[in-house]
């Protein structure tokens, strides 16, 4: 397999925010995802829930709630804006000040015309959807508190808001309230404490849903405004409803962390009349669940604790496929690790600032599984802050470590660095190129002189850099047409080649001396997740977010040997059952047909001169091979050599000096930093 | 007693203190009636009669003297009790020429700055420098060390309007009465109910907890020192 040095790194300090609000868009299967920092996230579930597209969150916007609109995104949050989401160039195309004070929640109604929000001033106010717009329409009558949660009847004849100890239900032609429904406080102490109705379903036979911090999912007659069954879910808060789309089936989460589901069923076989029947309880979560989401095949959760999580439902998927598994997403689908390869540093992103670090040194030798004694500690070199309330979306540092640049949906600021043989200095390069504006990735070339930068209409901006100047080169583009955001960048070692992805799966090749489109690689309908470009032998490879494989010969123009040989004998099922996608691809050059792949919860080694996987044979075989004799070791062998040492492992990449640099995460870590989980009594504890 | 009389006409009067002085003359001549009258001349009593009006004059001016004396002491102590609540001189110093110099970032990016600064020699520099100030609100201000001078009327209505909600979400979710634990709670639970039981999170990880860490070593300490010496 080969052997390496490996710095395990554990100072990266990353802390994903907690999950506020979901919205999944039926249609084209794409879950919306809004985090406390004000980051929404899109995830494609078509595609192994590929978290596709980020944008970045800035300081103040505390998104509280998401909406789709057809293909449009919209979010509400405590600033009392609502933004709309340009998913193109990943940033928001406009605000509207709604001067209701904080907007608690945000609805579509089912034709998609207009958009309704609940203030904190007790309004609910009527937007319509415009074409590239919206506009205020009206308010409804207004209320003496604050409303917490909205949600339209399918007709779009009325609308149902939560608000403290109560409900009301609408009429959306005159705006006034047309029933009161009031919600009962909780038993003993919080008597005296209002009840938050902190969500409210309405469903087309008139039936209103409440959960509320009093515990109750409360089923009421909306028409004529009286209660009709009351289900004590928890001691603690009621935080979140989703109801399926054929309405059969509800889901509630609760700060317990447990998602509670409801079903429309007769109780009993004889009797003919349904009604709401809690059925089945998950726990995927150790803190509050705050928002839900539940699709046709599956309970997509997320809360205080970080962690997405989708559950499929076992009576809506076939049992014991790849999709009746749990899938928990800890650690984004981006590197937000740099390495400076030459230099040793690393670069590790944060929202709100940057940290350089140099790599510990030993000199020691060991066995393999040794740990090495350490000569120079790992050090924080650098700490930088960003400018400005925008978050950092990417940043890179150069191979040289000599360069380092960041980028916020308004800015993008590079710097130089300078050794001196304890000390950093930085400067700031003053004057940048118009065109670097709106960057969606980042990364400097192999020898460090140039720096690529994606831009809008996943164009690749090139920008020449010397000791002197930073001088703008050229825009590369494309003729595929596509507008979508470039997601991966990878220059070649020998500098002749770029390789760029987009989110619409389309791959190509720039020729950075001719600097033009070389070759578009043929699409597969899977995202790639990482793409490299072997340093010799201009041979492509990419990893998909369905886990294939690819290598495409960028001299002839086609799929290499290995790879038909690859495709026609089909990946080992164990390989395809993997939940996470591979983030990073490398190579090394001390043996060239090595390909080094990494994802969250393992290492690879394929070594393409070996054949491949059997599908009968074990995959993972390390520690069985060590234990046999050589030739027979020889004969068991194959391509995928896997190492799980790592968990957790938030990038892996090669050094200059063949050392491994594996970023971990320990999930235990995160938790440790977690708010405050609800107390609660376990029996012989 | 006389004298003290005559004394006391004379500060009362300047004008008209000959007839006076003849008139008090009658008047002790009037009184020591029974008794041989003393001689006296007049010459002698003209002179006394003048010093003691120079004195009456002089303690007049004295007195006068003192209360503007007085005046000028509470003035004092007025200005310096005013200038006391002011900021010392080298703040307000600082804050003048604050106003005109660079306005300095005074946090991590300090270093970064100063390698502008350098730069800034420059006439293109000094350019860039106009514009950042323009950039700056006119309401911010930094001092030389970390300290910042701002305005408080800068935050909006809709911020402390978006603090009030979230201190809601907060006091809903955090507050009294809504039975929370720690995360270390939660950790040494699913360590107990777990197949591999191993050490509590604080025992394995060394970085954690160090507020307790350090609260437990100096009760230990405290101890053990008890137990040494019981009697004190």
């Amino acid at each position: 397999m080969g052997e390496f040095k490996v710095h395990r790194v554990r100072f990266f300090d990353y802390m994903p925010s907690a999950i506020r609000a979901m919205a999944f868009n039926h249609r084209t299967e794409r879950l919306a995802v809004a985090r406390s920092d004000g980051a929404v996230e899109i995830f494609n579930f078509t595609d192994s829930y590929y978290q596709e597209k980020v944008i970045p969150g800035r300081d103040g916007r505390a998104v509280e709630a998401l909406c789709w609109v057809g293909q449009r995104l919209f979010s509400a949050g405590l600033n009392g804006e609502i933004t709309e989401y340009d998913l193109e160039n990943l940033r928001p195309q406009y605000i509207v000040e709604a001067y209701g004070g904080p907007i608690w929640t945000i609805s579509c109604n089912s034709q998609g015309t207009h958009l309704a929000v609940g203030c904190e001033d007790g309004t609910v106010k009527l937007f319509e959807i415009l074409k590239e717009k919206i506009q205020f329409q009206r308010n409804l009558d207004r209320q003496k508190s604050r409303i917490i949660s909205l949600c339209w009847h399918p007709s779009g004849a009325q609308i149902a808001a939560g608000m403290m100890d109560m409900i009301k239900i609408f009429d959306t032609e005159t705006g006034r309230a047309t029933h009161r429904l009031l919600v009962e406080r909780g038993v003993g102490t919080s008597k005296t404490r209002e009840v938050v109705v902190w969500s409210v379903a309405f469903l087309s036979d008139n039936t209103i849903v409440s959960g509320d911090s009093a515990g109750k999912v409360q089923i009421w007659d909306g028409s004529m405004g009286t209660l009709v069954r009351t289900h004590l879910v928890t001691k603690w808060d009621v935080l979140a409803l989703s109801v399926s789309q054929d309405e059969s089936s509800l889901i509630a989460g609760t700060s317990e962390g447990t998602v509670v589901q409801f079903q429309f069923l007769s109780s009993t076989v004889d009797r003919q009349d349904p009604e709401w029947v809690r059925t089945r309880t998950f726990k995927s979560h150790s803190h509050d669940v705050r928002a839900l989401v539940l699709t046709d095949t599956a309970v997509v959760s997320g809360g205080m604790d970080t962690q997405l999580s989708v559950r499929p439902l076992l009576d809506k998927v076939e049992k014991n496929t790849q999709e009746a598994a749990q899938r928990k997403i800890a650690f984004p689908h981006r590197n937000l690790v740099s390495c400076a390869k030459k230099a040793g540093l690393l670069l590790f992103q944060f929202p709100d600032h940057l940290e350089l670090w140099r790599l510990g040194e030993s000199d020691g030798n060991g066995k393999p599984g040794d740990s090495l004694p350490l000569k120079r500690k790992p050090e924080k070199l650098l700490q930088l802050k960003r400018k400005g309330e925008d978050h950092i979306c990417c940043s890179a540092v150069s191979p040289c470590g000599g360069w380092l640049v960041y980028s916020t949906v308004s800015s993008v600021r590079l710097y130089k660095l300078q050794y001196s043989n304890n000390s950093v200095s930085i400067t700031k390069v003053s004057k940048l190129p118009r065109e670097l504006q709106s960057v969606h990735q980042l990364c400097f070339s192999a020898d460090s002189s140039r720096l690529f930068a994606a831009s809008s209409q996943s164009s690749v901006v090139v920008v020449a850099l010397n000791q002197l100047e930073c001088k703008y080169l050229q825009t590369l583009r494309h003729k595929s047409g596509s507008r979508q955001p470039v997601h991966l960048l990878f220059p070649s070692e020998d500098g002749r080649w770029l390789a760029t992805a987009n989110t619409d799966c389309q791959i190509h090749v720039y020729n950075l001396q001719k600097m033009k489109l070389h070759c578009a690689v043929p699409v597969h309908s899977s995202c790639p997740t990482a793409i490299a470009i072997h340093p010799t032998s201009s041979r492509l490879v990419s990893v998909h977010a369905d886990q294939q494989i690819f290598e495409f010969s960028l001299l002839q123009q086609e799929y290499t040997e290995w790879s038909r040989k690859l495709q026609k004998q089909g990946l080992h099922s164990v390989w395809l059952k993997r939940d996470t996608p591979v983030t990073s691809v490398g190579f090394s050059p001390r043996n060239p047909t090595h390909i080094l792949l990494n994802d969250t919860f393992m290492f690879c080694i394929i070594d393409q001169s070996l054949p491949l996987p059997e599908s009968r044979t074990l995959l993972l075989n390390q520690t069985v091979l060590r234990s046999l004799p050589g030739p027979e070791r020889a004969r068991q062998s194959h391509a995928f050599k896997i190492c799980k040492n790592f968990q957790n492992v938030l990038s892996v990449a090669l050094l200059d000096d063949l050392s491994l640099a594996v970023v971990e995460r320990p999930l235990l870590d995160v938790m440790a930093q977690l708010p405050a989980p609800v107390r609660q009594k376990k029996f012989a504890t | 007693m006389a004298k003290k009389q005559r004394g006391k006409t004379a500060s009362s009067s300047k004008t008209a203190h000959k007839e006076k002085t003849t008139e008090n003359l009658n008047m002790i001549l009037e009184s020591s009636d029974d008794e041989a009258p003393e001689e006296v001349t007049f010459e002698d009593s003209k002179v006394q009669a003048l010093r003691s009006m120079q004195q009456a004059l002089d303690t007049a001016r004295r007195e006068k003297e003192l209360l503007k004396e007085k005046r000028r002491k509470r003035q004092e102590l007025f200005q310096e009790q005013k200038k006391r609540k002011l900021l010392p001189t080298d703040v307000l110093e600082e804050i003048d020429s604050s106003a005109t110099k660079k306005q300095k970032q005074a946090t991590d990016e300090a270093e970064e700055e100063q390698q502008e600064e350098e730069e800034d020699k420059d006439e293109k520099g000094k350019r860039r420098e106009k514009k950042k100030k323009t950039k700056k609100s006119a309401h911010s201000r930094n001092l030389k060390g970390n300290y910042t001078v701002t305005t408080t009327n800068d935050r909006t209505l809709t911020s402390f309007q978006q603090q009030a909600a979230e201190d809601f979400i907060k006091s809903r979710l955090y507050g009294p009465g809504s039975c929370r634990t720690t995360s270390n709670e939660l950790l040494s639970l699913q360590n107990k109910k777990g197949t591999n039981k191993s050490a509590a999170v604080q025992f394995v990880k060394k970085d954690w907890a160090c507020k307790q860490k350090a609260k437990a070593e100096m009760l230990k300490k405290r101890w053990i020192h008890k137990q040494r010496f019981p009697s004190s």
